[in-house]
């Protein structure tokens, strides 16, 4: 390996040996005994405890929380937001391993992501129309020139492509200690501000212009939701891959708004963060056992819950029907 | 005895789009008290009106100045709310009562609870306080904001369309219970419709956004009823006392 930053979301299971040494604290570990006989067992699981719990509450930390802000992400129409957020967040690993390599500065990829995340995000937040933009096209600008710039750099740091790749998709079984205590951190204060300002956020998310009829500071909330994002995006990308984060950071909240049928809005928030925490922590085991790419099978158990989510509902409505239909029609005397 | 304090004054002011004017400039002094419906046809300027009024829009020319710490609220039209948003009628309600930086205060007060409960009451739709939005029919939800407007305890409110889903008698019981807060409240509305025949009874002015004709005209109800042209633009009129 060459002296490139290292993140945890570039360590897949064969190079388990390698960064597990690198790792203080962490027993000398032998990958071979996770692999024999068709895949890892649970007691081996159990066994790697020490080694695999930052990996598992990253996953569940993450899942969270991304999947609490999903709830805006995707009722307020901010998909794409999301994407390109998302994206940057990958460029700014990358760019962080290019000045590595080429320039000869050390740069944090956590601070790389977090960097080109704010930027995305105070570049979506401002108003463009003088410039004749609308937020779609400043959108569909910014993912593009995110994604041609993750190729661009990917191809001037060939011989770290393999943790580019990594930071992309997301390929970690185990995480960095800086990067969980990071998240972990981010996330809370996040998830603080997200409760004391919930009235707000909401007023101002789903009714903006009453909000700004009664003065409520509505470009000041939406920089502050949209900077959460960014900041929490960040940290999932670098600890757990751009795919999973983005995937996390929309899919929660489709399935749990389909699952959701009563009760205050507040209940779509915590199922969505539920079912966030959830498919980071299954979609991990999953990766675990099958040995897969830990990004994709989050990224896939995510997308399986809206599935899921579907077919329940669909069930539901069909139950109901059915019953509704066995009822005995009111008589006319009634 | 002394006229009702001027909540709203609107000098020279020329509202509209891209440094395009749409009217004629108004020169308008809104008082507390009073009831004022905007009419005119689709595209005439009349919500670009009501926002610049409330700040929402910058006038083009001319000036709006609103008194210091003059509380508004805004109902926006019934359809302009998102059904995708899984939001219950209470939660609604309790956005009515924050102002500024009131969100600070994570949960709803005693009393902003107790305000809910009352306007739900009152306009007959208290059963609908745990029904989420979605649930609604369109003039249920118009009801809904019309007890947003209630709870929130506003000098000044600007409804826009808000009967435009509702039939003739639940139109007459807006405008009548819009008349009820400018006696009793002193609250001041700017109701920006097509229900004319239905809120002369109940207003004070009447501010009409005739661009092809006259441009703005500023009158009473009783005047309305009585012009041919106005019957012409709105129909039959009849303005009781």
């Amino acid at each position: 390996m060459s002296d490139a930053p290292t993140t945890g979301a570039d360590v897949g299971l064969d190079d388990l040996a390698e960064i597990e040494a690198s790792l203080p604290g962490h027993e000398v570990h032998d990958p071979t005994v996770s692999t024999i006989d068709g895949g890892p067992t649970w007691r081996e699981f159990a066994d790697g405890w020490d080694l695999f719990s930052d990996a598992v509450w990253s996953a569940t930390i993450a899942g969270a929380i991304l999947g609490y802000l999903s709830v805006y992400i995707v009722l307020r129409r901010m998909v794409f937001v999301s994407a390109a957020i998302t994206q940057a967040a990958g460029v700014g690993v990358a760019l962080a391993f290019f000045a590595a390599i080429h320039l000869g500065f050390a740069i944090d990829p956590r601070l790389g992501a977090t960097a080109a995340s704010l930027a995305v995000a105070a570049l979506v937040s401002r108003s463009w129309e003088r410039a004749g933009l609308t937020r779609e096209m400043v959108l569909g600008l910014l993912f593009a020139l995110t994604s041609g710039l993750a190729v661009v750099i990917g191809s001037r740091i060939s011989q770290e492509a393999h943790d580019v790749q990594a930071i992309l998709f997301g390929t970690a079984v185990i995480v960095d200690p800086g990067d969980f205590r990071a998240l972990a951190w981010v996330s809370a204060i996040v998830l603080a501000i997200q409760l004391w300002w919930y009235r707000g956020f909401t007023f101002a998310s789903f009714d903006p212009l009453t909000a700004r009829v009664h003065r409520v500071p509505v470009a000041l909330l939406d920089l502050v939701l949209l900077g959460s994002i960014a900041l929490v995006v960040a940290q999932a990308a670098s600890t757990l891959g751009a795919l999973p984060a983005f995937a996390l950071s929309t899919l929660p909240a489709i399935a749990a708004r389909l699952l959701v049928t009563r009760g205050p809005l507040l209940v779509t928030f915590v199922i969505a963060a539920v079912i966030g925490a959830a498919a980071g922590v299954a979609g991990y085991l999953l990766a675990f056992f099958w040995e897969m790419p830990v990004g994709a099978t989050q990224t896939v158990v995510a997308g399986a819950s809206v599935v899921i989510a579907v077919a329940i509902r669909a069930l539901v409505r069909l139950a109901l029907r059915l019953i509704r239909g066995r009822r005995p029609a009111p008589s006319s005397a009634a | 005895m002394a006229s009702p304090e001027i909540l709203v004054s609107c000098e020279r002011l020329e509202v509209g789009f891209d440094r395009k004017a749409l009217l004629p400039p108004i020169d308008l002094e809104i008082r507390r008290g009073e009831v004022i419906v905007v009419v005119g046809h689709n595209g005439a300027g009349k919500t670009t009106f009501a926002r610049t009024v409330l700040g929402l829009l910058r006038p083009i020319a001319g000036t709006v100045r609103r008194s210091k710490g003059l509380a508004c609220t805004y109902v926006p039209q019934a359809a302009s709310l998102d059904p995708t948003v899984p939001l219950r009628v209470d939660e609604l309600l309790g956005w009515g009562a924050i102002r500024r930086w009131g969100f600070l205060r994570p949960w709803k007060g005693r009393a902003d609870r107790e305000l809910g409960r009352t306007a739900l009451a009152t306009l007959g739709v208290s059963p609908l306080a745990t029904r989420r939005l979605d649930e609604l029919s369109g003039g249920q939800r118009q009801r809904v904001l019309l007890a947003r407007l209630l709870a929130s305890d506003a000098d000044l409110a600007v409804l826009d369309e808000p009967t435009a889903a509702m039939d003739g008698p639940a139109t007459g019981a807006t405008f009548a219970a819009l008349r009820r807060l400018a006696t009793e409240k002193g609250m001041t509305s700017i109701v920006v419709t097509h229900a004319i025949a239905a809120a002369t009874s109940h207003v004070d002015r009447v501010v009409v956004f005739d661009p092809g004709g006259e441009g703005i005209v500023v009158t009473t109800p009783k005047q309305i009823s009585e012009s041919p042209r106005f019957h012409a633009l709105f129909g039959g009129i009849h303005h009781h006392e």
